[in-house]
């Protein structure tokens, strides 16, 4: 019996607030009051969810529109029409003519092989003895910039000329310099000093060797080297003819852009500013129909038979190219002709080029594509691989954990695989570049793994890499989820199981994990959710490829570098003015983000509503 | 007896940082210059002047220079570029009026394996290798093997002066790889036998990498008039310069600022036609 509840008028407010359940101050009691509290917590929650998509939509809103207008004025500058023809002819020059060149050399190589091997193995021999001897060098440089007393170089020389005998006698030369020339060469390489401005006999000699042969080498392929160039010219005139209209069309998008930031500049007039262009559309057309009886020209003039095989297998690739590239010119053709400069583009097409475009593409002098499909290809396959890699191995250890674990194990192995989850994400960047990259390529060079899909490697920065790296992260979360959803199937389960007869593997693996299926993927889709939103990693181990993986290769395209969607954000992030169209375009990439997060994660719930085993 | 230790260190750590009346003097923009010359002349300048002044350097590109200066979190803006006219006009819109202070030239040093032995390129060969024309080493009468590129991403000021300079603005290629950094471009290209990339002066003697010479002229300060791809390097400070901003960007200009140029791998101004 408390004092306070005798004198109701001048109750104090302590012991008010500290009296048992029942009693309630403006109609709120204590246990409301905790309740309304955590429910405000939870609200916090959801308003800072709602207020960050409201943030992304803001910035990132404006993005079709600015892109639309920019792409109007790319449009209606003439800049189109410029490209139309450019690009697929640049394409198509690129690849036939790198091809011939190749065939060129190996038919070089055939004849002058031996002797280029030579001269290339000696120029590198002086390179790397140079390198060797690199830290004696640098200190007597010095030593000659501070103008010292004559005295005081003698040192340093001598150091510079023990290092460089010393290097010269220890390095490897490689067998194609027969030993003799092996030892003279040792005691050239030892004559190296700064001083020395005449190349080293045998370098002279050698060179003089190969120019001999080539000379002779490069007669008696003469054709093929006359084809080679006259492919590369093929295109000049065309090329010719676009440069002034380059100009106007740059031009014509400056003094629009002009007009866009102020309204005292004059208004530009479209229809006027193209009609250079579109009288130049004829003349443009001669001059792709030259091209194409050019290159046709210089396709036929190719040699039937070549010495080295590959030479012919790559006139066999030209050849079977040139049809392609006939019906490729009709198809400029035609664009060319039906392209109209004055038809607005609609904000259809500005989305289209923002989810399809092929290319990502800022800060050009020419125009700016903003295209996700190379970055939306490089996270998903990323993330693809870090899942391929992360599911075996944390079901695995899952499975083990929860069912065939000693008690001591689990004490052991649930930690250490959860401990994983502490390291920061810069350190696995850490040892992707100092490690892990270069520890693939090593192992790609085994000429035991020589049959596998893409070996042997040369890039360190690689999908691969990064698809490694994120399993890694990957693991702790799938592995948690997965051996909490294992350990939540009913006793009842197993015990039956094995009253009907069932040994411990086959009530594992038939009855308790299919249990369990709804909890391993929803986990499963969580690592997922985690491994798409990864920045660190990606951005320093990835490679920083913008363009859509070349899946020519096969399996081996996860040995490609990549860029992906939050690389491109944390690369570009730091450069962009607000506001602008680019800011515009990654908060878009941004939102790109947001959403696949949700999608996943809502598959998560779904899938895991859905197998929901029955609770008994 | 303790809590009037305590009392006495807490009071002389407090008079001690008020005395210290720190000035930061902030400088961002270009990798380039903020990684190693930048650095050492901040050090060089803080040894001469006696006055309590610290530096506060980030280098993450040419183009943070001017985001940078425009919203008044750098004092000093380093560029390896000219600036841009929408970047003037951007900060015209701002109020703000930049001005130009030529620094170091620098030269941009194409850099291939030391196991590659190419020495030498014409500039048109150099035009195609980064515009993605050239695929194959054998094209260029090395080992064949596919050619990797390697350049500077679209924040850096070497990224766009290579392109004006080397590519005579044609868009890079899509299969060059964009490196945050010259020291990632000079490792990966000592990494990969088949890397070709562009590096700072400065940068070039790193391990596994050696020099090219472009059309018969070697890359070395001596050369700088000759050689293809020389460049300028600016400081830009909103309007004009006054105070230490002033002291430190004059202290440049001198001999001894000079020597520091030098001996970071650029070449000073005075040397410079």
């Amino acid at each position: 019996m408390s004092p306070a509840s005798q004198q109701p008028s001048s109750r104090p407010l302590g012991p008010l607030l500290l009296r048992k359940k029942g009693s309630s101050l403006f109609g709120i009691t204590r246990a409301s009051l905790v309740r309304r509290f955590f429910s405000a917590m939870a609200s916090v929650a959801i308003i800072v969810l709602v207020l960050i998509m409201v943030f992304l939509l803001r910035d990132g809103a404006g993005f079709l529109s600015t892109y639309r207008a920019s792409l109007d004025v790319y449009r209606k500058s003439g800049m189109e029409l410029c490209d139309l023809l450019e690009q697929p002819v640049r394409e198509m020059q690129d690849k036939s003519t790198s091809l011939l060149r190749h065939a060129l050399a190996h038919e070089l190589a055939t004849l002058t092989g031996e002797a280029k091997q030579r001269r290339d193995a000696v120029v590198v021999l002086i390179g790397k003895v140079q390198a060797m001897s690199a830290p004696e060098r640098t200190a007597l440089e010095a030593v000659l910039t501070a103008s010292s007393p004559l005295e005081l170089l003698t040192d340093p020389r001598d150091q510079l000329r023990q290092a460089t005998s010393r290097a010269a006698m220890s390095i490897p030369i490689p067998s194609v310099l027969s030993s003799g020339e092996a030892e003279q060469l040792r005691r050239e390489l030892a004559t190296l000093t700064p001083e020395r401005t005449e190349p080293l006999p045998m370098l002279t000699a050698l060179e003089a060797e190969f120019a001999t042969q080539d000379t002779a080498a490069r007669a008696q392929f003469a054709p093929l080297s006359a084809a080679v160039i006259a492919c590369e010219q093929a295109p000049a005139a065309l090329y010719e003819t676009l440069v002034p209209l380059h100009k106007h069309a740059r031009n014509t998008k400056e003094l629009a852009q002009k007009r866009l930031s102020s309204r005292d500049q004059p208004e530009v007039h479209f229809p006027d500013q193209l009609k250079p262009i579109l009288d130049a559309r004829e003349t443009l057309l001669t001059r792709l129909d030259d091209y194409g009886s050019r290159l046709k020209q210089a396709q036929a003039a190719l040699p039937a038979e070549t010495r080295s095989e590959e030479a012919a297998e790559l006139l066999a690739q030209v050849r079977e190219l040139l049809p392609e590239q006939a019906v490729q010119t009709a198809g400029i053709r035609e664009k060319v002709l039906e392209w109209d400069g004055m038809h607005t583009v609609s904000m259809f097409h500005a989305a289209l080029g923002f989810c399809f475009g092929p290319h990502w593409i800022t800060n050009s002098p020419w125009q700016d594509f903003y295209g996700v499909v190379p970055l939306l290809t490089g996270s998903v396959l990323i993330s693809v691989i870090a899942l391929l890699i992360a599911t075996p191995l944390s079901i695995a250890a899952a499975v083990y954990t929860s069912q065939f674990a000693s008690d001591r194990e689990k004490e052991y192995i649930k930690p250490v695989i959860e401990f994983i989850q502490a390291i920061p994400s810069i350190v696995l960047g850490f040892i992707g570049i100092a490690l892990l990259g270069d520890l693939i390529k090593s192992v790609s060079h085994w000429p035991l793994l020589a049959w596998l899909p893409g070996f042997p490697i040369e890039e360190r920065l690689n999908m691969f890499n990064a698809g490694c790296l994120l399993a890694l992260m990957a693991v702790p979360t799938m592995f948690s989820l997965a051996e909490d959803a294992l350990n939540s199937v009913p006793q009842s389960y197993a015990a039956a199981s094995e009253a009907l007869g069932a040994t411990k593997l086959q009530t594992v693996f038939r009855v308790i994990v299919p249990a369990a299926l709804s909890g391993i993927l929803a986990g499963i889709l969580l690592g997922l959710g985690r491994v798409i939103g990864e920045t660190m990693v990606v951005l320093l181990v990835a490679g920083n490829r913008i363009a859509i993986p070349d899946f020519g290769d096969g399996l081996g395209v996860v040995f490609q570098p990549a860029h992906t969607l939050t690389g491109i954000i944390a690369q570009e992030l730091g450069e962009v003015s607000r506001g602008s169209g680019h800011w515009q375009a990654l908060f878009m990439v941004g939102i790109l983000l947001f959403i696949i997060s949700l999608v996943v994660n809502w598959c998560a719930r779904a899938f895991a509503r859905r197998l929901e085993t029955p609770k008994s | 007896m303790k809590t009037s230790l305590l009392l006495a260190v807490a009071a002389w750590a407090c008079l001690v940082s008020g005395i210290q009346a720190q000035q930061t003097l902030r400088i961002r923009g270009s990798d380039t210059l903020g990684a190693k010359l930048v650095p050492q002349l901040a050090e060089q300048f803080k040894l001469s002047h006696g006055r309590q002044l610290s530096f506060d350097i980030a280098a993450e590109g040419s183009s943070t220079a001017f985001t940078n200066l425009a919203s008044d979190t750098a004092d000093i803006g380093m560029s390896s570029r000219r600036i841009k006219a929408e970047e003037t006009r951007f900060c015209e819109s701002k109020g703000i009026v930049l001005r130009e202070m030529e620094i170091a030239w620098d030269l941009i040093v194409i850099v291939v394996n030391e196991d590659n032995p190419v020495t030498n390129l014409t500039r048109q060969q150099v035009r195609q290798i980064f515009t993605g024309e050239i695929r194959d080493w054998s094209e260029l009468e090395g080992k064949p093997g596919r050619v990797s590129a390697y350049t500077r991403n679209t924040s850096s000021g070497a990224y766009k002066d290579f392109m004006s300079l080397a590519l005579g603005d044609l868009e890079y290629g899509t299969r060059t790889q964009k490196m945050a950094g010259n020291e990632q471009i000079a490792a990966e290209v000592g990494a990969n036998v088949n890397g070709v990339g562009y590096v700072g002066y400065a940068y070039a003697d790193a391990k596994g990498v050696r020099i090219v010479s472009i059309d018969g002229v070697l890359p070395v300060p001596a050369m700088v008039n000759s050689y293809a791809f020389s460049r300028p390097t600016y400081l830009y400070t909103r309007g004009e310069p006054a105070g230490m901003v002033k002291a430190f960007m004059d202290y440049i200009n001198t001999p001894a600022g000079d020597v520091i140029v030098s001996s970071c791998g650029f070449v000073p101004k005075s040397k410079v036609r």
